[in-house]
Order: C-alpha cells, then sequence, then structure tokens
C-alpha cells in the first residue's frame, strides 16, 4: 500500500505509529509520579505498614521465581528436546494460567487448598500452610508466572544446537555435564529474561491473592508482622482513602519494581557479552 | 609403509526415520583421510552419527585400536565429532572453547597445551573473541583446534569448509592435512564437494541411497568402471545417456557417440571438445552461449537436440552466440558409461 510513498513518509508514519504505543506505556507512570510527587514518594517510604508488605512481596516473589526456575527449566528443556507422548498437551497445559482470569485461578486453588480441602490439610500437616500464608501468595505467583519461565527456556534451549551438544559430548563431557556447561549457559539470558517476566507478572498479581492469600499472618517462613502483598496494600488503600493517599504507595512500588528490573537488565548486559545481538539486546 | 587400521567399520546398518544405511565398510588408520562423498541424502550424516555415538546402530561393529566401541557412549569412543554447525559454544571465548576438553579431563597443563593448539592454528591474537565475533575461517580453525585438543584418536568431520570461499578451503585444507600428518590422526571425514574430497582423500568412499558405491583410493574413481553417478562427482560436463542419444541419432555428434556409448551412455569430457570454422568438415553445431567462469571462457554448442560444452579455456573462444561452426570431439576422449553393450 505504502510501496510508492517516499521513505521520509514511510518512516515517519511507522514512527509515529511505533511513539504512540510507546507513549502509551510510559505516560501513565509520568502521571503517577506526577501527582504523587517526591513529598507523597518519601511519605509512602516512611509508611511502615507499606514498607512491610513490600519486603513481604520481594521475598514471596522471590521464593516463587527460585521455584519456578527449579521446576520450568526443567520442563522447558524436555519440550525443547525430547519429543514424547502428549508432548503438544503438555505445551497447551503450560498457556493455560496466562488465558485464565486471575481471580479464577484464587478461586480453583482455594478449592484444592483451603485448610478443609485434601490437599491443604496435608500442606498443613507437613507444616506448609496454603491459606492466608506466604505458602499461598507463593502458589498464585507461581501458577500464574511460571509460565513464561517455562516458555522462555523452551526457546532458549531450542536455540541450543544439536551439534553444540554434540560437540559437547565427543570432546568427553557427560550429558549431564554437557548440560551443565553447554546447553545451560547458552540458555541462560533467555531463562533470566522467562524469570524476569514471572516475577513481575507475580508483584503485579491481585486476584489470585485476594481469594487465597488476601491477609498473611505469620509462619511458614514470614516471620514480620501480619500483612499484605504490596499490590493487595494498594488495593485496600484505594478502597479506603481513594485516590489521593494511593498513588503514593503506587508510585513506590513501581519506583523499586523499576530498580530491580533496571539491575537485572544491567546483569543481563555485563554478564551475556557473547549474546550481543540476541535476544533482547 | 604399512599404515595401521585405528579404526574398523563392519557391516554396520542403522535407521534414521524412513532412511536406511548400510550395510557399510570402512577403516580409517595413520595419518590418512578417508573422505565419504555423496549427495544430499546418501547417508553420509547418518554414517558419520552413527560411528560417533549419536544414533544406535541397527547391526555391525565399530572397533577403535581393536577394541569394541559400538556399545560406549560418545563420550568415552575416543573419536573427535566436528558437526556441520562446528558446534562452538557461544557463550565461551575461543580460549575457553579450545580449552573445553582439556578442563575436562582435568588436565594438569591445559592452559598451556591450550595456547599452543591455538597458536598451531594461528589463532593466538582471536582467542579473547567470542565465536559470534570471528569470520567463517576462524570458526572452522576453532573447530579444528578444539577438536585436536581433546587427542582424539580419530577425527570425524561432517560436511567441513562449507560455507568458505575456494582460497579459504584450499588454505584450511593444506592446514588441516599437515596437523593431522603431523600427529598421525586419521580423518574420517564427509562431504557432497567433490573438490574437498579429492583435495584431502587419500581413501575414497562414494555412498549413494546408504550404500557404497566405490570404496578405494581416489584415482580409482577415475580408472575403474565409470558410471553416471561416479561421472557427476568427477566433474564430467557433458553426459549424455542412450535415450539421449537415440533421440538425437541422425544429428551431429550422436551416431558416433551412440555408436561408442556404454549401457549407460557416454561421457565426453569437456576438455577434448573441439570446434573449426563451419566451412571445414564435420558436423555443424551453433553456438548457444559463451561465458565466462573463473577457470575461462565456456562455451556452449548446441548439437540438434544435444547441447555440448567445451572446457575452459583462457584464450578468447573467437566465436559469438548463433555462430555456425565444426564441432569435433577426439575418439580417445569420450568415455563409455556403465559396461559394454
Amino acid at each position: 500500500m505504502l510501496d510508492g510513498a517516499p521513505t521520509v513518509l514511510r518512516r515517519t508514519l511507522g514512527g509515529l505509529l511505533s511513539a504512540s504505543l510507546v507513549g502509551l506505556f510510559v505516560l501513565p507512570l509520568v502521571a503517577l509520579f506526577l501527582y504523587a510527587g517526591a513529598g507523597g514518594l518519601w511519605e509512602a517510604a516512611r509508611n511502615v505498614g507499606f514498607r512491610i508488605s513490600i519486603e513481604f512481596t520481594l521475598l514471596s516473589s522471590g521464593i516463587a521465581v527460585g521455584l519456578g526456575l527449579l521446576t520450568g527449566v526443567p520442563l522447558g528443556y524436555a519440550l525443547a528436546r525430547y519429543r514424547f507422548p502428549g508432548r503438544s498437551i503438555v505445551s497447551s497445559i503450560v498457556l493455560l494460567p496466562v488465558a485464565i482470569p486471575h481471580l479464577v485461578v484464587g478461586l480453583a486453588l482455594l478449592l484444592l487448598f483451603a485448610p478443609s480441602a485434601p490437599l491443604g490439610r496435608l500442606a498443613l500437616s507437613l507444616g506448609l500452610p496454603i491459606f492466608d500464608s506466604i505458602g499461598g501468595v507463593v502458589l498464585v505467583m507461581l501458577y500464574v508466572g511460571a509460565s513464561y519461565v517455562v516458555l522462555t527456556s523452551e526457546l532458549a534451549f531450542r536455540s541450543v544446537s544439536d551439534g553444540t551438544v554434540e560437540a559437547a559430548r565427543s570432546l568427553g563431557a557427560t550429558p549431564s555435564e554437557a548440560f551443565l556447561t553447554v546447553s545451560l549457559p547458552s540458555a541462560a539470558r533467555g531463562i533470566l529474561t522467562g524469570a524476569l517476566l514471572m516475577w513481575a507478572r507475580g508483584v503485579s498479581e491481585v486476584g489470585g491473592f485476594l481469594i487465597l492469600a488476601y491477609a498473611i499472618v505469620p509462619g511458614a517462613g514470614w516471620n514480620g508482622p501480619p500483612t499484605t502483598t504490596a499490590s493487595v496494600y494498594i488495593f485496600n488503600l484505594y478502597g479506603t482513602v481513594g485516590l489521593p493517599g494511593t498513588t503514593s504507595a503506587a508510585a513506590l512500588l513501581v519506583l523499586v519494581a523499576l530498580a530491580i528490573f533496571l539491575g537485572v537488565r544491567l546483569l543481563d548486559r555485563s554478564g551475556f557479552a557473547w549474546a550481543r545481538g540476541r535476544w533482547f539486546s | 609403509m604399512v599404515l595401521l587400521t585405528a579404526l574398523e567399520v563392519r557391516d554396520l546398518e542403522a535407521v534414521h526415520g524412513s532412511f536406511r544405511l548400510g550395510p557399510i565398510r570402512l577403516d580409517a588408520g595413520g595419518g590418512e583421510a578417508t573422505v565419504v562423498l555423496g549427495p544430499s541424502g546418501a547417508g553420509k550424516t547418518t554414517l558419520l552419527r552413527a560411528i560417533a555415538g549419536f544414533l544406535p546402530l541397527r547391526s555391525g561393529t565399530i572397533r577403535l585400536d581393536g577394541r569394541a566401541i559400538e556399545r560406549l557412549p560418545p563420550e568415552r569412543r575416543g573419536l573427535g565429532f566436528v558437526p556441520p554447525d562446528l558446534g562452538l559454544f557461544p557463550h565461551l571465548r575461543v580460549r575457553a572453547n579450545v580449552r573445553y576438553p582439556l578442563d575436562l579431563q582435568g588436565h594438569p597443563d591445559r592452559a598451556r597445551r591450550a595456547a599452543t593448539w591455538l597458536e598451531r592454528f594461528g589463532l593466538g591474537r582471536l582467542e579473547a573473541r567470542y565465536p559470534a565475533e570471528l569470520s567463517s575461517g576462524e570458526r572452522q580453525r576453532v573447530a579444528m583446534a578444539r577438536a585436536l585438543a581433546a587427542e582424539p584418536r580419530v577425527l570425524l568431520w561432517d560436511e567441513p569448509l562449507a560455507a568458505l570461499d575456494v582460497e579459504s578451503r584450499d588454505e584450511l585444507l593444506r592446514l588441516l592435512r599437515t596437523v593431522l600428518e603431523a600427529e598421525r590422526i586419521p580423518l574420517l571425514l564427509v562431504t557432497h564437494d567433490p573438490a574437498v574430497a579429492f583435495g584431502l582423500a587419500s581413501r575414497l568412499v562414494v555412498l549413494e541411497g546408504g550404500r557404497a558405491r566405490f570404496d578405494g583410493p581416489p584415482e580409482g574413481l577415475a580408472a575403474g568402471r565409470l558410471d553416471r553417478f561416479a561421472a557427476r562427482f568427477l566433474g564430467y560436463e557433458n553426459l549424455y545417456s542412450l535415450a539421449e542419444l537415440e533421440a538425437a541419432h541422425d544429428a551431429g555428434l550422436a551416431p558416433r557417440l551412440l555408436a561408442a556409448a556404454g549401457s549407460e551412455g557416454i561421457v565426453v569430457p569437456a576438455d577434448a571438445v573441439r570446434w573449426t570454422g563451419a566451412t571445414d568438415g564435420g558436423p555443424r553445431a551453433e553456438v548457444a552461449a559463451v561465458r565466462w567462469t573463473a577457470g575461462g571462457w565456456v562455451v556452449a554448442f548446441r548439437d540438434g537436440s544435444l547441447t555440448v560444452r567445451s572446457g575452459p579455456s583462457r584464450d578468447p573462444p573467437g566465436v559469438r552466440v548463433g555462430d555456425r561452426v565444426a564441432l569435433r570431439v577426439e575418439p580417445e576422449g569420450w568415455k563409455p558409461l556403465g559396461d559394454a553393450r
């Protein structure tokens, strides 16, 4: 359609369309920070209750990402490397959590893990309470976010050629040595991206927590006072004090998330020099 | 000189999907290069992967220095294997790539030995680079250095030097031959490229449809019974089947070629084709194309329904497309294909 148009026109149009989306991403955040102001941010930072909820969110999301890597990377590897019966079904199941509304995730998990439900009773007997505890938060985060680790791991392992692994084997590496010294490091950048996406998804979750882990009581890994996740804290604040009192806390949470995101991106750029030009350089 | 056979493959059969390979018999030993030549789909890669241990055998034996290795995992076979994509580790610098097998072995002198191999392949100044920062030729040299650093008993190489220009390829072939002869490491290489095969092979195996069509010294391919398959690999241009000759039997060169043809037809080497002005005697042909190639001028003639190409010549051919000429082929130049009729 635009083949006959001058290059300047095509580039201008492409630039405007792209800039409009980038603007959509950035402008709400700018509005949030302007509305909150530096004073508001400082006030939110001095709020002990909110600081505790951020601390709790970072702890639970860290545990969830760890478990996501522990389980998601082997699954991603299996999907990338092996042909097995039911492989396409497993691939589809991995995508399920992305498609299900997260309030529904909370309800479904509640059916399984409520203190009176069989799995809930089993977890309690093992000293791992789920309902209204850090276990429930981790479980929801794992459910809604681990798909990203599996998908990016699968993609990353697919990019490691058979030849690379076979060369390692013929050079003397056992299958596990070839995995640890060649496949895993070669795929590390993709896996890190998946971990970052999972973490971001977990921190931004609300619906699942409202049902399964609304008010967190101490125990089973959380030794602080009763709290909520930061996202639920902001949700509650909005319901009680309205917009003016909420934006400061929301802006502070965004600031913490951005700091972590940029930190990982810096590690990504400095630690993966070999992969320049690949993935998200 | 008697060269000891390091690798002995006997009655090897393997299945990859619907493709069936073998039975194959193969030897590699001394500082020799055994080259398996064949078109795409002939089973070259299947053969090499089966020997390297990445594809289970259906039957047969593989012996290395007399020891049966067909049931051993790849890492315990003592064979170096370079895959078609070279398999360089993208996250490791050149130095670490070459050191990799030595690190696995826990070699006490790994740093010095890796440095020696790097120098030997002219990689000293590139040792701090990542594979993605290297040219195709440099990557090939890293793959060679790394494979040899593992001190394999035999080096297996799948389609090497594929993405290289002729000059770089010849330079690397010379380097590889020198190092392998010095280290007395036999090479088993598979390729579809006759130039690589004839540039390196001390023993040639021609593979087609999963079976060996020829096994012997490379010069034996031209000396023995010539068929269409072998003629294509020997680079002959003018191959005519009996059907083609019979269809053109009443025109130009065809009657004489048909009379001399074997059961699979005849080949007329391009350098045996001569032509003179149209007023001279002999069959008439029309110049169909005149083009410059890296080897020189090549002329294609239309002789009835046959196309006859001349060999490359540095001298300008002195004819233009559409000219009529008298075409001649010296009888001692043509070669019957297949058995005598």
